[in-house]
């Protein structure tokens, strides 16, 4: 059954278009550093280049359509009403994006000066975010798995950016913390944490409404998002450097429970009602299919002790992970929500008078399954650079390739929005 | 809001991805013959589509099943 949708306290349709928008941008940055750096980039994750590309797509990417999502999705979906959702967006998002920038220029810098002021920015814009949206996720009267999974997604974000912050300021002015260690503590929380329990919560909602598959199990939806918090919190009160044994044990129960929310959405896939292939379920299908494949590296890094000591091991799993999971599963997300709120907004504006273009229309099936198919072919080089390093390069053209046609099919929904709502104010 | 008519048509929407219902349900709306009726059956509650026909005069009646669905008998007000 689907969940009920409310569109009375919809934000106008700029407050999330324009994060939306901005991601591919980030995008297409990520892949044209990898192009200019080359194999180099993924020689370890702590190469400055790795470590500005990881924040370009996780920031710039991965963050900005997620906020932006969130602004639309909390009062339409969870019934949570946005305190001036493009006051918040006129806020947060310029925020963003210079934080974002500021960061990357740290790392390829090596600035102090740089991470300091990226981390006094994201601090503001992703403070104030969390305010605003945790008072609207606290006052709403609905229940259920979704809007508990949005709040404990929202505690992870609050403890990812502290933590990032305490890292970029240990990187600015020095410091005895123990950094390599944190960063896999703050990756933690902004991966399994922050972006995979919004995933899942969002997921709840969008996945039989746009997949017309059956639910989400009421158990499994309930107790994943608290499963996952339960071991990221496990991780943090007992964390200690000195003792690696903790935090590997702590990484893989929580990748092996994030398999259960694969296994489950692909089985629900697999039942849906009416077997429509489109460019949306296929996103889906692949970040599910590779977030198997993280918990399958995993294990095979952890249990073979030659790979265990290889810095390119967890190069494959960021890559994975990111590319394969977040940037698809966002990818697909974004080609439902952008040309239905297309649609919703200019059937609002122009009641019964006129018919808005269809779904099909805003973004025809044929580019976004083109996209898929460079996305896909991206991926496949990305993973395959980092054992050949000579592959470096055109893997960073094909994913800058593959963001750009995505900007350009956004763009395109837009375009028909704009060319119909001129029309409907000439018929007026 | 009254009983079914005589004579209804009918739009299954529990197949359809959103927004298809809510498309097929206006355009059949466009072409509804007063004294007839539209009957949709979706699985969820259509707040949006209520709005719609709140705003322009039809009249509705849903009715909850057991496997979820939801059947809304539509007709001028």
């Amino acid at each position: 059954m689907h969940p009920d949708l409310s569109f009375d306290q919809a934000p106008p349709i700029d407050v999330p278009f324009r994060f939306f928008l901005t991601a591919p941008l980030f995008g297409i940055a990520a892949g044209l550093l990898l192009a200019i750096v080359g194999g180099e980039m993924f020689a370890s994750r702590w190469m400055p280049s790795a470590l500005a590309g990881t924040h370009l797509l996780v920031l710039g990417f991965m963050l900005q359509t997620m906020c932006g999502a969130l602004l639309q999705f909390l009062p339409v979906a969870a019934g949570a009403n946005v305190w001036r959702p493009r006051l918040v967006a006129g806020v947060v998002h310029p925020l963003l994006i210079v934080s974002a920038v500021l960061l990357v220029t740290a790392f390829l810098g090596q600035q102090p000066g740089f991470f300091m002021a990226a981390a006094h920015g994201l601090a503001l814009a992703l403070g104030f975010f969390a305010i605003v949206t945790g008072i609207a996720l606290l006052r709403t009267p609905a229940r259920g798995a979704t809007v508990m999974a949005l709040r404990l997604a929202l505690v992870a974000l609050v403890a990812t950016v502290s933590l990032g912050i305490v890292l970029a300021t240990g990187l600015a002015r020095g410091s005895e913390l123990p950094l390599l260690a944190l960063t896999d503590l703050h990756a933690a929380w902004g991966l399994g944490g922050w972006a995979l329990i919004l995933l899942a919560g969002v997921s709840y909602y969008v996945v039989p409404m746009f997949q017309l598959t059956p639910a989400y199990p009421a158990w499994l939806a309930r107790s994943f998002p608290f499963a996952l918090i339960a071991v990221l919190l496990g991780w943090s009160l007992l964390f200690d450097p000195q003792v690696p044994t903790r935090q590997q044990v702590a990484f893989i129960g929580g990748v092996v429970l994030s398999g259960v929310f694969a296994l489950a959405t692909l089985r629900l896939q697999s039942r849906r009602r009416r077997k429509v292939r489109d460019a949306t379920f296929l996103f889906f299908r692949t970040a599910m299919l590779a977030l198997l494949a993280v918990i399958v590296s995993v294990l095979v890094i952890t249990w073979l002790p030659a790979l265990q000591g290889e810095p390119r091991g967890a190069v494959w799993i960021g890559l994975l992970a990111i590319v394969g999971v977040f940037v698809s599963a966002i990818n697909g997300m974004l080609y439902k929500i952008v040309p239905f709120l297309n649609w919703l907004h200019l059937q609002n504006l122009c009641g019964m008078r006129m018919m808005p273009p269809t779904m099909h229309q805003m973004i025809p099936e044929k580019r976004m399954l083109g996209q898929f198919r460079l996305h896909l072919a991206a991926l496949a080089f990305l993973l395959a650079a980092v054992f050949w390093p000579l592959l470096a390069r055109l893997a960073g053209l094909l994913f800058a390739a593959s963001c750009a046609w995505l900007g350009y099919n956004l763009l395109g929904a837009v375009g028909v929005y704009r060319d119909f709502k001129t029309r409907i104010r000439v018929a007026a | 809001m009254t009983a079914a008519s005589p004579a209804t048509r009918v739009i299954d929407g529990r197949e359809m991805q959103p927004p298809e219902p809510l498309e097929r349900t206006l355009e059949a709306l466009d072409t509804l013959p007063r004294g007839e009726e539209l009957r949709l059956l979706l699985y969820c509650h259509p707040l949006p589509l209520f709005n719609i026909l709140r705003n322009h005069g039809y009249v509705w009646q849903e009715e909850i099943f057991e496997d979820g669905t939801h059947e809304i008998r539509i007709r001028h007000g």
